[in-house]
């Protein structure tokens, strides 16, 4: 019967292999989006909602914790990205340009990628601790007095910003040596031709040739930044620091979802940072074209 | 000068390797140390005798035996599920035409554009009301496919060609036989990474598992983890020694396949 039909331009078997994934796709991935939005109009509890307009919405937007929560993931996103980027510019560079041993480094450079985050917030946990951390001892050695990096509300973003700083560089440097690598030989052959020094190589070639990857790069880790949450978690042991100081957005979100079982003001508050993502996302992408040209 | 200058990138790369490795190698020693060693100021780098006890001590005041298998389980079973549903997905969709395939590819690129964080909480309110709180189920069922590993997998299928599907259906072999017998043994290298990094970022697991299981029972590693450091107070050198044993069974694994790891994120830039 079917054979008749065969047409090699329109296969439908092509569905039964995908039907296993597209049913968790859309259970797990398009229905919660949906379902999101329609609870962020929503108000009580999880097994007794009713419609509530705009209030949710109101509700976050004049809430002070939730602006904190804000001011606070938008100053790691602000300061962790330009700082982990450079940094890790300069050492993807010294290890592409002076190292012999590249993929000893690369072996050491990655490793906090794959580990948990979890399990090294807690090993910085303990050298943060004002009292035994190895930290304080270090800045004593050169004489500056011990720093109180988790039980003051002043310096809990401080510490989660160095904290932040240090995961992000592993996928960073690999993906800047990756993009590195890709650059054709041939440039530097002419360019030490010339007599170029390593400088102006690095200006005049590499880069330029490396501002897709930068690009790239940018919004990914923007995007993570955003979204930053573990890392908060295991630096001031499953508190949002002291008095709430290094709350960031997901953690209100987690807090109002899972603790005050207000879901309706969480799913609000889901929407507008996912709007936020979008636009920074958006209004970056804009800018380096610009730059591009 | 410019003898100086490599000098100096030297010493700064050095200096950068030794923050990134030093947190590693002191969590490992200070989970050998009594308590008095691990809060001694200056601090010891090197215990007295390493107090192979401190493991004994995490092993009675919490289940990690427990989490350790619930954690290789959950994310062993995700992993070959990922891996099953991703390869089937791709194959359908590199070698297979059939209507509104572009709309589908356009669907998945959208999706993965969606902050995780942001659905996680309906998430839970679906296993909730499937009544799968406090289950394995809850901790797999939501991973057992990955848009990004369909995707990642549809790329790398592309580059073979499709000469082969259409030479193994004229030799008569089913769509089942072709994927078994020539599509996996051709994409094994990206198999393998799309397959060690499920099972990285499954073991890494942290706010999902936070949010569906509150019974000791179902918890995974690092949610035992940040429970124990709770419950054990200043105890850090039993902390580090728990520590150690989240990092480590991954630290492993990440040395052996290093290779196949780095290749794999620098080639399409994974980001977990």
């Amino acid at each position: 019967m079917f054979k008749k039909n065969y047409n090699p331009e329109n296969q439908p078997k092509a569905w039964l292999f995908l039907l296993p994934s597209l049913v968790i796709i859309f259970l797990f991935s398009v229905y919660p989006l949906f379902r999101s939005l329609i609870m962020s109009f929503q108000k009580g509890t999880l097994i007794n909602q009713r419609y509530a307009g705009i209030e949710n919405y109101q509700k976050v937007l004049t809430d002070p914790v939730f602006f904190k929560a804000l001011r606070n993931t938008a100053l790691f996103a602000f300061t962790v990205v330009p700082i982990a980027l450079i940094l890790s510019l300069a050492i993807a560079w010294i290890i592409f340009e002076k190292v012999k041993h590249k993929s000893f480094f690369e072996t050491i450079f990655f490793m906090p990628y794959v580990t948990s985050t979890i399990a090294i917030g807690i090993v910085f946990r303990y050298f943060f601790n004002g009292s035994y951390g190895i930290i304080n001892y270090l800045l004593s050695l050169v004489g500056i007095a011990p720093v109180n990096w988790l039980d003051n509300v002043n310096m809990s973003m401080t510490t989660l910003i160095i904290f932040g700083v240090w995961t992000s560089l592993a996928f960073n440097i690999i993906i800047l040596l990756a993009g590195m690598r890709n650059i054709d030989q041939e440039h530097y052959k002419i360019a030490k031709m010339f007599g170029a020094n390593n400088w102006e190589i690095f200006r005049r070639i590499t880069f330029p040739q490396l501002i897709p990857t930068f690009a790239f790069l940018l919004t990914v880790n923007i995007i993570a930044a955003f979204k930053v949450y573990t890392q908060v978690y295991a630096l001031f042991g499953g508190q949002p620091g002291i008095a709430k100081s290094a709350t960031t957005a997901v953690y209100y979100i987690y807090d109002k979802f899972h603790i005050a079982g207000r879901p309706g003001i969480a799913m609000a508050a889901t929407v507008i940072l996912f709007v936020i993502i979008l636009l920074v996302t958006f209004v970056q992408n804009k800018i380096l074209k610009k730059v591009g040209e | 000068m410019k003898k100086i200058v490599t000098c100096l990138s030297l010493l700064f790369l050095g200096l950068l390797a030794i923050i990134t490795v030093f947190p590693f190698i002191y969590m490992i020693l200070a989970g050998l140390m009594t308590y008095s060693e691990a809060t001694s100021i200056p601090p010891t780098i090197i215990p007295a005798s390493f107090q192979w006890e401190n493991y004994a001590e995490v092993f009675t005041k919490a289940p990690f035996l427990r989490y350790f298998i619930n954690t290789v389980f959950v994310s062993a079973v995700t992993t070959i599920a990922t891996l099953i549903t991703a390869v089937l997905a791709a194959f359908a969709l590199t070698s297979l035409e059939f209507k509104h395939k572009g709309l589908v590819i356009a669907l998945m690129i959208s999706l993965l554009m969606v902050p995780y964080e942001s659905i996680i909480f309906t998430n839970y309110n679906t296993i909730a009301r499937m009544g799968l709180l406090n289950t394995y189920s809850a901790l797999i069922i939501p991973f057992l496919t990955s848009i990004f590993y369909i995707y990642y997998l549809n790329g790398y299928l592309k580059s073979i060609s499709n000469t082969f599907y259409k030479a193994a259906k004229i030799d008569g072999a089913s769509d089942l036989a072709y994927i078994r017998r020539i599509l996996i043994p051709m994409s094994k290298p990206a198999l393998v990474t799309v397959g060690i990094l499920t099972f990285i970022s499954s073991w890494n697991s942290f706010l999902w598992p936070l949010l569906v299981t509150n019974e000791k029972k179902y918890r995974l590693l690092n949610n035992g983890l940040a429970a124990f450091t709770t419950e054990s107070g200043s105890d850090v050198h039993l902390q580090m020694a728990a520590a150690t044993l989240t990092v480590i069974p991954i630290l492993i694994i990440y040395l052996i396949f290093r290779k196949e790891i780095i290749k794999g994120v620098a080639k399409d830039g994974i980001k977990g």
